[in-house]
């Protein structure tokens, strides 16, 4: 991952949020080409010489973002805060990208018409545990942004049950009671049976262009970042 | 953090020698539960705040398990697993690893992997005899261990149990706010909603629906929801049953017809969860609290006071412990006495000791009612620190 005195900016290798995110850049002169074969993971831009593209899966961008190994990336904003608590100390989120939507949300079955709102769910949990016998179970890959959520509303009667597919099936499919997942037009929710809490946005994500604070930053490197943020636009 | 030593290895063996020495000398049995414990259990039972601290696992066969993040749990299992029932009595004591994830990193005095000496209590009948034979051993096992400077912090679930007895309301709304204690904003939220009638109302539910929940007619709910569900498109889906749906809604038709919490309970309730102070004058204190409002808390305040006496008789200054009406907040599985032992040099964020009495933890571990527990534990690591850093 040695730029050379370069600035290293982490994209997408693959599927929509790849495909969306080299429209955007080309879209204002920045079109990302791979350099040697075209399965190669490295990259340029051919107007800012002064960036090397590294090719990598969205969740290594996060890691690199954290770890400092990368300069700039293009992620979700919702996979670097679940896997920094601390993001804003670690990162700078500094252009929001206008594509990748999509909201983390609380989800409980459209049937539990008395449960509405995040304070329904601790009201109801002892009631659940003495019926069931254990507390009630939220499928997600959300592990922390959940558990940070769950706890900023008061909500601690719960366990957490990690989900690496298809969450929104685990309420019907009686592996957990409720879910945090994301969605972008609410289909997918409610066709698995499933409500939106009034206030259970946890957050509205979307892609970002985001600096790792850990990353050796240079004034030449500083002013690459400068450059690339004005062409990139508002 | 640095890597232990062989030196700490050996201090922290020697002192533990003589913890478990004090413990057996009075009457409690030596035991060593099981290191790896079912996650589920486990993850039921403790509180939310070391549910998210425990390293839990998938073995091959894809059992899901857990480090102990505590040994009071696994001695828990430990006695049921010799006595079913859970209520036969029995004493014993442990020293023993437990892990915990530290979120920000693991330091020497929040490590992730320490070693808990502690005791247990199980079955004896007169409660505040065992609550104060408990923290006397403790407190004997810290001496021995040649500690002599430190406070007690005290505090009483009991006495905020007793208070909501007294008050005049539904036993669902104590529950409710028994439940809510260890969570002060939510607890804060549920008060005021119940002194509040517009705020009782069923909310977000056609009035035609609501018409027909009626408290006094229990069955005619399920049909009315079974009727909602089938006209709105709605499924019902998961674990929950339509029975348990109806029956917190039906709670909640009853909380609409029920008389709100007087202004003036809610009042006294808050003033009570307020309260702090030197431990001894604490009675007094509380009780002038409740003559000005009416409220007799007699028996509660009895059982305090009895229990204070009792850990002065064994030769425990309590001229500095300190009482607050909220400490045991964030303890989940406490329902009644709690202590904590704090020394300077460690500060308040880090007690040497801890522990309480847990009355309902058996039967949640599958005994076949309630059995009064009590018990309490040595951090091992931080004792060995303060002695260090010149403690004794």
């Amino acid at each position: 991952m040695n730029g050379n005195g370069k600035l290293i900016l982490a994209l997408p290798s693959k599927g929509r949020l790849m495909e969306l995110t080299n429209a955007a850049l080309a879209a204002v002169g920045l079109a990302p080409t791979r350099t040697g074969s075209a399965r190669g993971y490295k990259g340029e831009i051919a107007s800012l010489p002064g960036v090397e593209v590294n090719f990598v899966s969205s969740s290594e961008i996060t890691q690199f973002l954290k770890s400092g190994a990368v300069h700039l990336g293009i992620t979700g904003e919702d996979l670097v805060r679940e896997a920094m608590a601390d993001a804003d100390q670690r990162v700078r989120f500094l252009r929001r990208c206008g594509f990748g939507h999509a909201d983390v949300i609380v989800a409980v079955p459209a049937c539990w018409i008395d449960v509405q709102r995040m304070a329904d769910l601790e009201e109801m949990a002892p009631g659940y545990r003495r019926a069931h016998g254990h507390q009630m179970r939220v499928a997600t890959k959300y592990m922390n942004l959940a558990r940070r959520f769950f706890t900023q509303r008061s909500v601690t009667s719960y366990r957490i049950v990690e989900s690496l597919g298809a969450t929104e099936g685990a309420p019907a499919a009686g592996l957990a009671e409720l879910v945090v997942d994301i969605t972008t037009t609410g289909a997918t929710l409610k066709a698995n049976g499933l409500r939106v809490l009034d206030d259970g946005i946890i957050l509205k994500s979307e892609a970002n262009l985001i600096a790792s604070n850990a990353a050796p930053w240079t004034p030449e490197l500083k002013a690459i970042e400068d450059a690339l943020l004005a062409q990139f636009g508002a | 953090m640095p890597p232990e030593t062989a030196l700490k290895f050996e201090a922290l063996e020697a002192q533990a020698q003589r913890l478990m020495a004090t413990f057996t000398r009075a009457g409690y049995e030596h035991v060593a539960p099981a290191i790896i414990q079912p996650a589920g259990l486990f993850l039921d039972v403790v509180g939310e705040s070391l549910r998210a601290r425990t390293y839990v696992f998938t073995d091959p066969e894809g059992e899901e398990l857990c480090l102990r993040p505590d040994l009071t749990v696994p001695t828990c299992r430990l006695h049921l697993a010799r006595h079913p029932s859970g209520d036969t009595p029995a004493r014993y004591c442990y020293n023993g690893s437990a892990f915990r994830y530290q979120p920000g990193g693991a330091t020497s005095a929040h490590p992730r992997e320490f070693r808990q000496a502690g005791i247990e209590s199980f079955g004896a009948a007169d409660r505040e005899q065992a609550d104060a034979g408990v923290a006397a051993v403790i407190v004997e096992a810290l001496r021995s261990a040649g500690l002599s400077r430190f406070r007690l912090r005290i505090g009483d679930l009991g006495l905020f149990s007793a208070l909501l007895g007294a008050l005049p309301m539904p036993p669902r709304w104590r529950r409710r706010l028994r439940h809510h204690f260890l969570r002060p904003e939510a607890f804060r939220t549920a008060l005021a909603r119940l002194t509040s009638a517009e705020a009782l109302q069923v909310q977000g539910l056609p009035p035609a629906l609501v018409d027909r929940l009626d408290p006094g007619k229990p069955h005619e709910a399920i049909p009315a929801i079974e009727d909602y569900l089938d006209k709105s498109g709605i499924e019902l889906i998961g674990t929950r049953t339509l029975a348990e749906i109806a029956e917190r809604l039906l709670a909640e038709a009853a909380d609409a017809r029920e008389t709100p919490l007087a202004a003036e309970h809610a009042a006294l309730i808050e003033s009570y969860v307020a309260v702090r102070g030197p431990a001894k004058s604490a009675a007094q204190k509380i009780a002038d609290l409740m003559r000005d409002r009416g409220v007799n808390l007699t028996e509660a305040l009895d059982a305090f006071r009895r229990r204070l006496t009792l850990i002065e008789a064994a030769g425990i200054d309590l001229s500095d412990a300190a009482f607050s009406a909220e400490f045991g907040r964030n303890l989940e599985y406490y329902t009644g006495f709690v202590f904590e032992i704090v020394v300077p040099e460690l500060g308040p964020r880090s007690p040497v000791a801890g522990g309480g009495r847990y009355d309902s933890l058996l039967a949640e571990v599958g005994a076949a009612t309630n059995v009064p527990a009590v018990g309490s534990c040595i951090h091992t690591e931080r004792l060995l620190a303060a002695l260090d850093g010149g403690a004794s």
